[in-house]
């Protein structure tokens, strides 16, 4: 790809940018408040919502600015008065097919309302039929669908698994897993790439419906279902994880998340997990016990087998799905208090 | 990993071996997916026709423990076309007769009749891999879990050294690491013979700064491997076992054999978030810890990324952090450590490893960063070996084909080869706790080619009965194109259907990994 740079004009200041950027991206950097509905950046531009409007000098009419890539020469406005009311008018006609989420996710036509003043739409289309699906990840809430077809698109692109299609013309357009099918029975991942990529909140994580995203807390922090390293941000409310999101632009993952990732944190709750010391009594069974009694118990029985057949009797296995610093005193311990070097993890497997 | 995982989407040629990335790695593969998008050649050798695999420019059908006839293959068409990188050749590396006479031995006819594939396939593999300047390779667990798994990753570097393909970005040889910490485990010394950052333990320069920094001398004899320890349980020498978060007792092979290992320990300690098979049946004491969402501290990603884990919920009940009840074990056996702040251990780890030096939870706040990174103002390391190979000169292996410790033959007439699925994760102590996930793939189930299947009698969904020479575990029947003939798959998830009973006492013969992809087995169907 050429890096050469090209000058242009935007908004009347001379302007320039490498060769093959967008004017979206153009407008972006120069701070210009272009909306966008269908756009993203992980996406490849699409043209679709036409929200991105700008004007060019020579053409016709307007163009995308996230599908026009920035030519030299070019004189553009992104903020004209007469824009504005094309975008508006674009604006009303997505609130027409529009209806509140109830999935608990930020919804982007919250924002495009109020950037242009727009009250309940003159027209709305009628009810879309709702969907109902025995899968447990992924809620879809029909009548909050734009159509934009960023979830298609990422399931094309993104995962290529193409899982979702447009379907139906008109009024009766709809967005779908394959032939309306379940989820659970198309070549869907459940990655719920197809929620993150949605900017109303229609489609939407089933497991924390109605938790409204803007009243969790969020720490970020690291998946741990591969060595991939995805940063995630656990989004907790009343002390519970509800919620796992990834930024865009953050971590080895971009934001991307697979579906253990994504969705496999109920374990982290679970009624099975074990929160007492067990301790084995004279009947066989384990038994609840305190730390203290759990701690000499662990001190006791080192020792014996210590005193009795040397530290290169005992063993250490230490975990992969730890902490650095967990695995950093477990070797420690191994090698400077019992004073072994049998100390090995599944790393080695 | 030498390279970055960002990286991955440059690459122009991707030769990815045993490895099934979308499965296993499904955020990393989307940098693949990416480049592929982006026109890149992909070259997948697996004995499954996974995603990768179908997508793929190239597909590589091995049988199961052939990697290094189809490698050295490879090798041969390189330099019998003159692909190879003569300068790098000439000025980076050694012990390349060694290598050229070894895969002399290897042309592709005589490969393929091994590998059961094509030998223009193989050519065709050579040549693209050979002359796309940005080509990285990309392998993991169907390279190493082989009898031969440390001579299957030395063909993969003898192809980067042969072609120069190292040292640059999107350019190297990458193993892509099983779980969130396997390359930190390592890095921090949980391992026989190294100390943390690789010092090797019978050293006594390596010993002296441990010794010095922890106040007390320390063993200069080499420690014993997981699967020697295991062997020792039999034999006495074992006598107290300390597993911390791991199930022995489904993940390790031969699982007969372990259990009687277990069977013979005085004492075992199991300190986990969960009851599981190993401590409900061996623990003496089980201690009851913290996940990951309930403590702060770093792992280290596969592309030795140093990242910050942080405590967002507490601990259920009386669950502690595994850090505190450590240094509590030890204070309990004599020993007064620092007191267990996440912080304040990883700087003792950062002043005793030169490569991490530099790491410090300041800057790894925002954007973690990749080692090595020996000093404070290092911005971390994004791929490896730029200029010249770390050791100086590249080290060719002249490497020979190593069959599996175990073939099929009239007896057990199949191969099995196991690994994982998308969906459950190891001993799926976690995933299966997803109604979800269990919705999606709730219980065990052994891939069967049609061919195969129709010589059995074995229908789509028929219950089955898998039995090698150590044991029989229960399965679901899944007839697919995705095998060859003669070839099953199983996952390795279900603690109700352990595919481990089945796998043998194969190991690689230098580092002890486990042959958990080759198998020997038989099929029964349910009631025969």
């Amino acid at each position: 790809m050429s890096h050469d740079k090209i000058t242009f004009n935007l908004d009347g200041e001379a302007l320039e940018v490498v060769a093959g950027t967008t004017l979206l991206d153009a407008c972006r950097s120069k701070g210009a408040q272009v909306p966008t509905l269908c756009h993203e950046d992980r996406l490849e531009p699409f043209g679709g919502c036409r929200m991105c409007l700008v004007e060019l000098d020579g053409a016709p009419r307007p163009v995308p600015a996230c599908k026009t890539n920035v030519a030299s020469g070019m004189v553009v406005r992104s903020g004209s008065d007469s824009l504005e009311r094309v975008r508006g008018t674009i604006a009303e006609m997505f609130m027409a097919e529009h209806r509140p989420a109830t999935g608990g996710r930020p919804n982007a036509m919250d924002k495009v309302a109020k950037r242009f003043n727009l009250g309940a739409p003159p027209i709305q289309f009628p009810e879309r039929a709702q969907y109902h699906d025995r899968n447990r990840f992924i809620g879809f809430d029909t009548d909050a669908c734009i159509l934009c077809n960023r979830c298609v698109r990422y399931c094309d692109e993104v995962m290529q698994v193409t899982a979702l299609e447009h379907s139906g013309q008109g009024p009766n357009a709809i967005v779908q897993p394959t032939d309306g099918l379940s989820f659970l029975d198309t070549s869907c991942e459940l990655c719920g790439g197809c929620i993150s990529s949605c900017p109303t909140g229609a489609l939407y994580e089933k497991q924390s419906q109605g938790v409204e995203e803007s009243s969790c807390d969020t720490t970020r922090t690291v998946c741990t279902f591969c060595g991939v390293g995805c940063v995630i941000d656990l989004n907790t409310k009343d002390g519970k994880v509800v919620k796992v999101t990834a930024e865009q632009g953050v971590g080895p993952n971009d934001g991307h998340l697979c579906t253990k990732g994504r969705f496999a944190w109920q374990f982290i709750h679970h009624d099975d997990r074990l929160s007492e010391p067990l301790v084995r009594g004279e009947d066989g069974e384990l038994h609840a016990a305190t730390w203290e009694e759990a701690y000499a118990r662990v001190a006791e029985g080192l020792t014996k087998v210590k005193q009795e057949h040397g530290a290169d009797s005992i063993g250490f296995l230490a975990s992969s799905r730890c902490t650095n610093e967990d695995v950093y005193v477990l070797q420690k311990l191994a090698r400077s208090v019992i004073g072994t070097n049998n100390v090995h993890s599944c790393a080695a497997t | 990993m030498t390279n970055s995982i960002a990286e991955i989407e440059d690459a122009d040629c991707l030769f990815v071996i045993g490895s099934n990335t979308t499965e296993a790695h499904p955020v990393l593969a989307l940098r693949m997916k990416k480049a592929m998008r982006r026109g890149a050649k992909l070259i997948v050798a697996d004995p499954r026709r996974t995603w990768l695999a179908q997508h793929a420019d190239i597909h590589l059908q091995l049988k199961p423990g052939t990697d290094i006839p189809l490698v050295n293959a490879m090798a041969h068409v390189i330099l019998d076309e003159g692909l190879q990188a003569q300068d790098y050749i000439n000025n980076l590396t050694e012990n390349y007769d060694a290598f050229a006479q070894a895969v002399a031995e290897w042309p592709p006819e005589r490969a393929a009749e091994v590998c059961g594939v094509n030998a223009d396939d193989i050519r065709d593999a050579a040549r693209a891999y050979a002359t796309t300047d940005r080509s990285g390779i990309y392998y993991t667990l169907g390279i190493t879990e082989h009898v031969c798994g440390v001579d299957n990753v030395r063909t993969l570097s003898n192809l980067a050294l042969a072609t120069g393909h190292l040292g640059r970005e999107a350019v190297g040889v990458n193993p892509l690491r099983g779980q969130n910490n396997v390359q930190g485990c390592n890095d921090m010394g949980n391992n026989p013979l190294y100390l943390p950052g690789y010092q090797l333990v019978g050293e006594d320069e390596n010993r002296a700064r441990f010794e010095q920094a922890w106040g007390t001398p320390l063993s200069a004899v080499p420690g014993l491997r997981l699967d020697q320890m295991m062997d020792r349980m039999h034999t006495g020498e074992l006598r107290a076992f300390y597993v911390m978060g791991e199930d022995p007792l489904v993940s390790e092979p031969n699982l007969a054999h372990v259990e009687e290992g277990f069977e013979k320990v005085d004492f075992v300690v199991c300190q986990d978030i969960f009851l599981n098979e190993t401590s409900r049946r061996y623990a003496d004491v089980v201690l009851p810890a913290t996940c990951f969402a309930e403590k702060d501290g770093t792992f280290t990603n596969s592309e030795r990324r140093v990242q910050r884990v942080r405590k967002a919920v507490d601990a259920p009940g009386n669950a502690r952090p595994d850090l505190e009840i450590i240094i509590e074990v030890a204070k309990r056996l004599g020993a007064e450590w620092a007191p267990a702040e996440p912080q304040v251990i990883w700087d003792e780890v950062a002043d005793l490893m030169p490569k991490f030096y530099g790491i410090r939870y300041d800057r790894i706040e925002e954007t973690g960063l990749q080692w090595p990174c020996p000093d404070r103002d290092h911005p971390g390391s994004k791929f490896l070996h730029e200029g010249a190979p770390i050791r100086g000169k590249g080290l060719f292996y002249g490497v020979d084909h190593v069959p599996p410790w175990e073939e099929p033959d009239e007896e057990y007439p199949f191969l099995l080869t196991t690994g994982r699925t998308l969906y459950h994760y190891n001993a799926a102590t976690q995933t299966a706790r997803s109604a979800g996930l269990v919705d999606k793939q709730g219980s065990n189930f052994i891939e069967i080619a049609p061919a195969d299947a129709r010589d059995l009698g074995v229908l789509d969904g028929a219950a089955v009965q898998v039995e090698s020479r150590r044991g029989k575990v229960d399965a679901l029947a899944v007839v697919t194109d995705r095998l060859s003939p003669g070839v099953m798959w199983m996952p390795m998830h279900f603690a109700a259907a352990r595919a481990n009973v089945l796998t043998g006492d194969g190991r690689d013969s230098e580092v002890g990994t486990p042959e958990y992809k080759v198998t020997a087995v038989r099929l029964a169907t349910h009631g025969h």
